[in-house]
């Protein structure tokens, strides 16, 4: 197994970065293909629902909400990997985090921006959705300030906002190589523009690191409480099933988890597509896999601390949610993702298949499966046997409209995300330089005492070629 | 308006309902439903469709649930009919139950709207601004009682909703909501809005009497009263009186007597009272009183 | 918000300001040549039993009718401010007084008038949406003349013509006229046309009203239709009456209810339903019980038996009527239990007066009278008489009581149109080709009558069968008056009116076009009245004195308008005390017929009733009370019979009798006998219009026709069918949830004992 080579040239490290923003596998190709024709599909959907109502979506005046709430959900979870990678394990000097967490934060943004999405989609009447803001007006008429939902609206564009920036900020000294390295063009132009006339001065250098450190540590707290404040909107309420003290650390972690997962995934694509096999190389995979069973344990357990909280409760309304979740109509995907957040992990305990690229893919596949079950049966099941046994209704399933609108974000997701990829350097070229020379500059300590004997590496080449940039 | 100024006037801006020290003054409007009166008919059900002009909207359309009856009577079997070594027949008859908003003081939807959409008034209504409602339906998705109903579909572009001739029935009064907004009983607002605007040209208070809801006033067997609980010569209020049940406690003089809690008086005492609200224990405080079915022991 | 769709139509409202008064001039002319009597006859005076005042004491003064256009309105019309208008609702022939909300010409709602004895300012559902009635997309327009399989519009002087032309050389004999229940005027009006060319062949018929129970209560009281008190009652024992729903006068007797509930002298109602189907007033019972249809005659004679055991003195002729109907007989023929027989004489014993109601279900068999005379005599052995039933009071002019339909009327027109006895048939406020039993063939023999005409609102089964359709005005639209059948406190007449404008131009009046059709055969007697509106007034202003008016014409006249009722003397009839049980006679049960081994009960449902209303969505989607169904039929099945068959709810079952076979969606219901099935009457229209054309299922299609041995009505309940699966199914339209109406354990509907409560303390 191979990490990645500490002697690596960094004209090396340059070029096969560039490379990706050039000529990607087919495979590519075919993805985009596919995430556009997904949001057409999207689209379609939507004009469909804007134009006749939102009766089409075969919601009801029991299941008020659907999909699009716990789809909004998934993808607010998925947007916490970037920061995760970026921030929290920056933080902690994980340095295996360097070639991967570009991506990562990309997916922060993406995601987010696919959840924000959802927002419009789910309501009654979108164009009116300024109405949520707070925006100063002659009749004195704020938005609620007492609804989860609005601080939900805030968060979200907080860390939208954040997310952005973040994922830019961090960019900027490898715009400055693209810039460098690119021929006359449009793509000359783009990134002459973004990289902000980065020369990589040492005052430059001091006040990025600054910044970037700064906005790390701004974006944690601010990843946990958006999490936190979704979950609110189901733990403020009064619903049985909804009204539980823990879902905010549980939507968190299982926010992680799903993020971890879809890292994964990405991860095995993109190194694929990319040709990255000499930076996205197996032991970070292994490392991120360890993590996401870390978290998958996590999750699980807070999971069961919400069925052993009802259970043992006093609420009855919320034990018969529960019961409907295990026995009712939805039983088959309760337990699915069941099965898919809590056994499926268990295969990454096993040390082979922490690396086994074909059997990764499909786990992190289930447990994102296991996920998005996760939040539709947070949503649908309180909705089907709430307090009132007269409105009722176990047989309200979501109609085309709705899946059609689920399916194509994820091929919203996936065209943002592969057009980025396209566009900008999707491993960051200076921290894998970073990464590579801290690690040669161990070995050689090592070697140095003599800790290690090694043959093959010359601390000395290592530093060759630290003046091509 | 600025932020300051919304600041400054927060409390006012949303006052958590029921509170001692803000008392409603001089309106409250509540109901008390006598469920040994109602039979069931229909009646109130109906003539709300012709007040309030609610969208009749067809088989498929209830199929899926996205029917707007604000007022709904409920049918309840005993729960040992045609069950496994239950009762063969409903040999007591069924239990009848008219549900609509029961305008709670406390109303889980109001605290969820993103928009401040649904609000207190000051008489005591949970109110419903169509034009601020942006449709993110939080407010049914958080009601104990389901009893808001959302405008799936534009039902006044709707064929046969409203066709030709069939609009002119329209009350003029009630907006006609279209897609996208929450709708829900309004307690006849737009009538008691009539019976105070005349009270005050004539400066009294409004007489109970003055205003009737639509349900009210048809009911055949007037099982349904309506008026200002602060009023203390209405009937609503000397119902609520007699039955011991007070808008700002979460249990009654009966409740406590069942449960032999303190405060309930005897058993016996508290047993004769049949005044009770949905829910109580969920503490949205509702405006709506129960009394509850009686049947005969003897036979 | 969405307002620009509402499309504000605003017409002008055209307001009679002073009426056509030449009428009145004519009549105070010396000389005239006109026989009073006949003049009597004409405005439906004719056997008054009070004396008429002189003809043509008022003040007359010259006016005409004058339509004020919206530009130039009456005081009382202030845009934006709502005006009321009182009036009669023709949803049913309970003659409830409604008040009309009239805004901008258009009017908006219905309310109860609290003026009226009757309704006392309550409506139910179907009365509620009388104003879908009279907005309806779907009302015929023009009079149509069929040309083939389509009609042809046609202007009302070629419609008239023709009639005209179709009635000549026709004898009075070959013409039927059909028509629902008419009273007032318009019966009259009717007569005296049918009379023109002396015609005796009027048939009244109503579908589904309480024939049976008339003959039943005429032989037992001498009345057809005494008052029943239930306010009065501490016990009521019902055998089917549906009294909240659709029987009678159902608004009526649901304050009456209200009031029983409530106690009389402290002590709360009892209600007993006997029945084989639950009926809404079944669902309000105390007590519900099942019994084997057509078995509710001799439970009666069993309680009245057991009456006697516990020390009622019964006279000889009943105590030998109920010989051998002891407990353990009785019990094991209805399957009531004999404890509750006990229970049930014990406190019809304690508590007097208790009150015996016939109803639909214990009539609708071939012994029907038997049944009905056998309840009926409960309430003499019980003292009831006099008590809880009380004479009526009549209104004093035998030309303006109502005629009441029933189904024995349809049969005899069947029987004649079969025999082709009839040239020119009209039918006026009956469906018939919808509501008559399959096996009568009457859309055949109806195609027998070489000219059919038919006044319709709507296109209905009927119309479409009709030569000849004239367009109706709607009832909110007309002048007319009623006398309701039951009379409440007083006798009352009841004032129909205008609430606004016509919404099409060529509708017309039922009045109208009498008056215009026996103008072609007297033209003399009737010229001097314009319209319909001008024969009434003048009706009403020659009898004003008996009628409690003053002086001045106009005055009485506007101030009976703005009453809309007229509340006269009424003469009170006199209740028979006791009538002999001889000759009482009740048949034992049949056994179960193995080919059919099911009883079919047409269940009236009280919006729908036999199905002429059922093109006004709100009746529609107004949930069945006791199945919570809307927009289609159902067939209730017991869950225990179901289990049995293997059908589940929305089981689409094929249910097959003598007389042809049915689909229909099932639906389990405990409050049904196992050995009966009920399917609503009212849906299964194929025609109507857009919302009622093929939605559910028609009963009346594959009803036996067998009938009532004493009064030949037809007996609803005597069907005999199976029930197959077809192996299709559907989900339930209804509003009740996935749990059927269980509450789960939780405090949503809760129910006391009696004795727990103090109902006299309370508010």
């Amino acid at each position: 197994m191979k990490d990645i080579c500490e002697d690596i040239a960094w004209a090396k490290i340059n070029k096969d970065v560039l490379k990706s923003l050039e000529n990607p596998r087919k495979l590519y190709w075919v993805i985009l293909f596919v995430a556009i024709a997904m949001v057409g599909v999207a689209v379609g959907s939507e004009i469909y629902q804007y134009m006749d109502g939102m009766g089409v979506s075969n919601k009801n005046n029991t299941h008020v909400w659907g999909l699009y709430i716990a789809t909004f959900i998934f993808w607010i979870g998925m947007s916490h990997s970037g920061t995760l990678l970026s921030a929290i394990l920056h933080l902690m000097h994980a340095d295996w985090r360097k070639p991967i967490y570009r991506f990562a934060e990309a997916m922060t943004t993406f995601s987010l921006m696919t959840a924000g999405l959802f927002v419009a989609v789910h309501l009654g009447r979108v164009w009116q959705i300024y109405y949520a803001l707070p925006y100063p007006n002659g009749r004195g008429i704020w938005p609620n300030f007492q609804s989860p939902l609005l601080w939900d609206a805030m968060a979200i564009f907080t860390y939208l906002s954040s997310s952005i920036l973040f994922l830019y900020v961090g960019m900027i000294p490898d715009l400055a190589i693209c810039r460098d390295n690119m021929n006359p063009g449009w793509r000359k132009k783009l990134y002459t523009a973004f990289s902000l006339g980065w020369e990589g001065t040492d005052r430059q250098w001091r006040n990025f690191r600054v910044t970037y450190l700064t906005i790390a540590c701004f974006l944690i707290p601010l990843a946990v409480s958006v999490h936190s404040i979704v979950a609110s909107d189901f733990a403020m309420s009064q619903q049985p099933g909804w009204h539980i003290t823990s879902f905010p650390p549980y939507f968190v972690a299982g926010a992680l988890y799903s993020g971890c997962a879809a890292i994964i995934t990405l991860f095995i694509i993109l190194r694929y597509v990319f040709r990255f096999e000499e930076y996205m190389t197996l032991p970070i995979l292994k490392k991120i896999v360890r993590l996401t069973f870390a978290i998958a344990m996590v999750w699980t357990y807070l999971n069961l601390i919400e069925y052993a909280s009802v259970w043992y409760g006093h609420d009855q309304a919320s034990k018969d949610v529960l019961i409907q979740k295990a026995i009712g109509p939805y039983a088959p995907f309760w337990w699915t993702m069941n099965f898919c957040g809590t056994i499926v992990p268990l295969i990454m305990f096993f040390k082979r298949f922490q690396t086994h690229i074909p059997v990764l893919f499909a786990v992190s596949l289930l447990l994102n499966m296991g996920m998005w079950l996760e939040r539709w049966m947070i949503v649908a099941p309180t909705f089907s046997h709430g307090y009132y046994p007269w409105t009722w209704d176990h047989d309200q399933w979501p109609s085309l409209v709705q899946w059609g609108i689920v399916f194509g974000s994820f091929g919203w997701f996936t065209l943002l995300f592969m057009v980025f990829c396209k566009v900008f350097p999707s491993v960051s070229m200076y921290e894998v330089k970073e990464m590579v020379y801290h690690r040669s500059q161990a070995t050689k300590k090592l070697v140095a005492s003599g800790k290690l004997a090694t043959a093959g590496l010359n601390a000395d080449n290592l530093n060759a070629d630290r003046g091509a940039h | 308006m600025s932020v300051s100024n919304l600041l400054e006037n927060w409390s006012d801006f949303r006052h958590t309902h029921p509170v001692d020290d803000v008392p409603h003054n001089p309106y409250k409007w509540a109901m008390s439903i006598d469920l040994d009166a109602c039979s069931g008919c229909n009646a109130c059900s109906v003539a709300c469709y012709a007040e309030n002009n609610l969208p009749v909207v067809g088989k498929e359309k209830y199929a899926h649930g996205h029917s707007m009856h604000w007022m709904r009577i409920e049918r309840y079997w005993d729960e040992d009919i045609s069950t496994e070594g239950g009762r063969d027949f409903p040999d007591q008859g069924a239990q009848f139950l008219p549900m609509m908003c029961q305008q709670c003081e406390a109303a889980p939807c109001e605290t969820v709207c993103p928009v401040g959409a649904t609000n207190h008034t000051p008489d005591g209504i949970n109110s419903q601004i169509y034009n601020r409602c942006i449709g993110s339906r939080y407010c049914e998705a958080n009601c104990p009682y389901k009893v808001r109903y959302f405008n799936w579909y534009d039902y006044p572009t709707t064929d046969n909703v409203w066709p030709a001739e069939m609009n002119q029935q329209l009350n003029p009064d009630v907006s006609v909501r279209g897609k996208g907004v929450m709708e829900k009983c309004t307690f006849c607002i737009q009538r008691v809005t009539v019976a105070k605007n005349n009270a005050k040209n004539e400066g009294r208070l409004v007489h109970d009497g003055d205003v009737q809801t639509a349900c009210q006033q048809a009911c055949p067997t007037s099982a349904i009263s309506f008026g200002n609980l602060v009023d203390p010569k209405s009937k609503v209020h000397r119902q609520w009186q007699a039955q011991q049940v007070e808008l700002n406690k979460d249990a009654q003089t009966k409740d406590k007597a069942e449960n032999n809690e303190e405060g309930g008086g005897s058993k016996e005492e508290g047993g004769s009272l049949r005044g009770y609200r949905i829910f109580e224990e969920l503490r949205p405080y509702p405006s709506v009183m129960y009394l509850e079915r009686v049947r005969e022991s003897a036979v | 918000m969405n307002s620009g769709s509402i499309k504000h139509l605003i017409k002008p409202l055209a307001i009679r300001l002073s009426e056509q008064t030449t009428l009145a001039k004519s009549l105070v002319m010396v000389g005239h040549p006109f026989d009073r009597r006949d003049f009597l006859k004409v405005l439906g005076w004719g056997g008054a039993a009070v004396a008429l005042s002189g003809c043509g004491n008022g003040s007359v003064e010259d006016g005409k009718e004058t339509v004020v256009s919206y530009v130039e309105t009456n005081d009382y019309m202030i845009p934006s401010i709502s005006v009321y208008f009182n009036s009669t609702c023709a949803q049913c022939d309970a003659g409830c007084s409604i008040t009309g909300r009239i805004r901008e010409g258009r009017v908006l709602k219905l309310e109860g008038n609290p003026d009226s004895a009757i309704n006392r300012g309550k409506t139910c559902g179907l009365g509620q949406a009388g104003v879908q009635h009279h907005y309806n997309p779907d009302r015929v327009r023009a009079p149509l003349l069929r040309t083939g399989n389509s009609g042809e519009a046609i202007t009302w002087e070629k419609a008239y013509a023709l009639i005209a032309e179709k009635m000549n050389g026709v004898s009075g004999e070959e013409v039927a006229f059909l028509s629902g229940g008419v009273s007032g005027h318009l019966k009259v009006l009717l007569g005296n046309y049918l009379d023109s060319f002396g015609c005796k062949n009027h048939f009244v018929y109503e579908a589904v009203g309480p024939a049976v129970l008339r003959a039943a209560n005429k032989k037992s009281y001498g009345v057809e239709m005494p008052r029943f008190n239930i306010n009065k009652a501490k016990v009521v024992l019902s055998f089917g009456a549906d009294f909240l729903g659709a029987w009678v006068s159902p608004v009526h007797f649901s304050q009456q209810y209200a009031q029983f509930r409530k106690g009389v002298d402290g002590q709360r109602g009892v209600l007993i339903q006997v029945e084989s189907k639950m009926t809404l007033t079944g669902a309000n019972a105390d007590r519900w019980l099942v019994v084997r249809p057509g078995t509710e005659g001799i439970l009666a004679l069993g309680i009245i038996n057991a009456l006697g055991a516990h020390g009622v003195t019964l006279s000889g002729d009943i105590a030998a009527a109920v010989k051998g109907y002891d407990k353990e007989r009785v019990s094991k023929d209805t399957g009531v239990s004999a404890e509750q027989i006990d229970k049930i004489v014990a406190l019809l014993k304690e508590r007097t007066p208790s009150l015996v109601l016939v109803g639909s279900a214990a009539e609708g068999y071939a012994h029907g009278s038997q049944n009905a005379a056998a309840i009926n005599l409960l309430n003499q052995v019980l003292g009831n008489v006099g008590k809880t039933v009380e004479a009526a009071a009549v209104v004093p002019f035998p030309q303006m009581a109502p005629l009441t339909g029933n189904t024995a009327a349809l049969k005899t027109l069947n029987d004649g149109l079969a025999a082709g006895k009839y040239k020119v048939l009209f039918s006026y406020a009956a469906n018939p080709v919808f509501t008559a039993p399959g096996a009568m063939k009457f859309p055949d023999n109806m195609a027998k009558a070489g000219f059919k005409v038919v006044f319709a609102h709507y296109m209905d089964e009927t119309a479409m069968q009709a030569d000849l359709v004239l367009p109706l005005d709607s009832a909110l639209e007309d002048w007319g008056t009623q006398v309701p059948e039951y009379m409440a406190e007083g006798a009352q007449i009841n004032i129909q009116q205008p609430l606004m404008e016509k919404l099409h131009a060529e509708t017309r009046g039922m009045g109208d076009i009498l008056l215009a059709l026996i103008k072609l055969r007297r033209a003399e007697d009737y010229k001097k009245y314009d319209d319909y509106y001008a024969y009434l007034r003048a009706a009403m202003l020659q009898n004003k004195n008996a009628l409690g008016g003053g002086a001045d014409d106009d005055t009485f006249w506007t101030e009976t308008l703005s009453k809309g009722i007229i509340k006269v003397a009424g003469t009170k009839q006199i209740l028979s005390g006791k009538v002999s049980a001889a000759g009482l006679s009740l048949p034992t049960p049949a056994a179960i017929d193995a080919q059919y081994p099911l009883q079919l009960i047409p269940s009236v449902n009280a919006s729908l009733r036999d199905g002429r209303h059922t093109n006004q969505p709100w009746l529609q989607e107004s949930p069945d009370p006791l199945t919570t169904i809307v927009w289609d039929s159902w067939v209730e099945i017991h869950p225990k019979k179901a289990a049995e068959l293997g059908i589940v709810e929305g089981d689409i079952v094929e249910v097959t009798g003598k007389n042809g076979s049915l689909k229909a969606q099932a639906y389990l219901f405990p409050g049904i006998h196992p050995d009966a099935i009920s399917i609503p009457l009212g849906r299964g229209h194929e025609a109507l219009g857009r919302y009622a054309k093929g939605y559910g299922v028609n009963p009346f299609q594959i009803l036996d026709t067998v009938f009532d041995k004493e009064t030949g009505e037809l007996a609803l309940h005597e069907t005999r069918v199976k029930v197959s699966k077809t192996g299709s199914r559907v989900i339930v339209v209804k509003d009740e949830g996935p749990v059927g109406g269980k509450q789960m354990g939780k405090k949503i509907a809760v129910r006391v004992a009696s004795d727990k409560v103090k109902l006299s303390e309370e508010v």
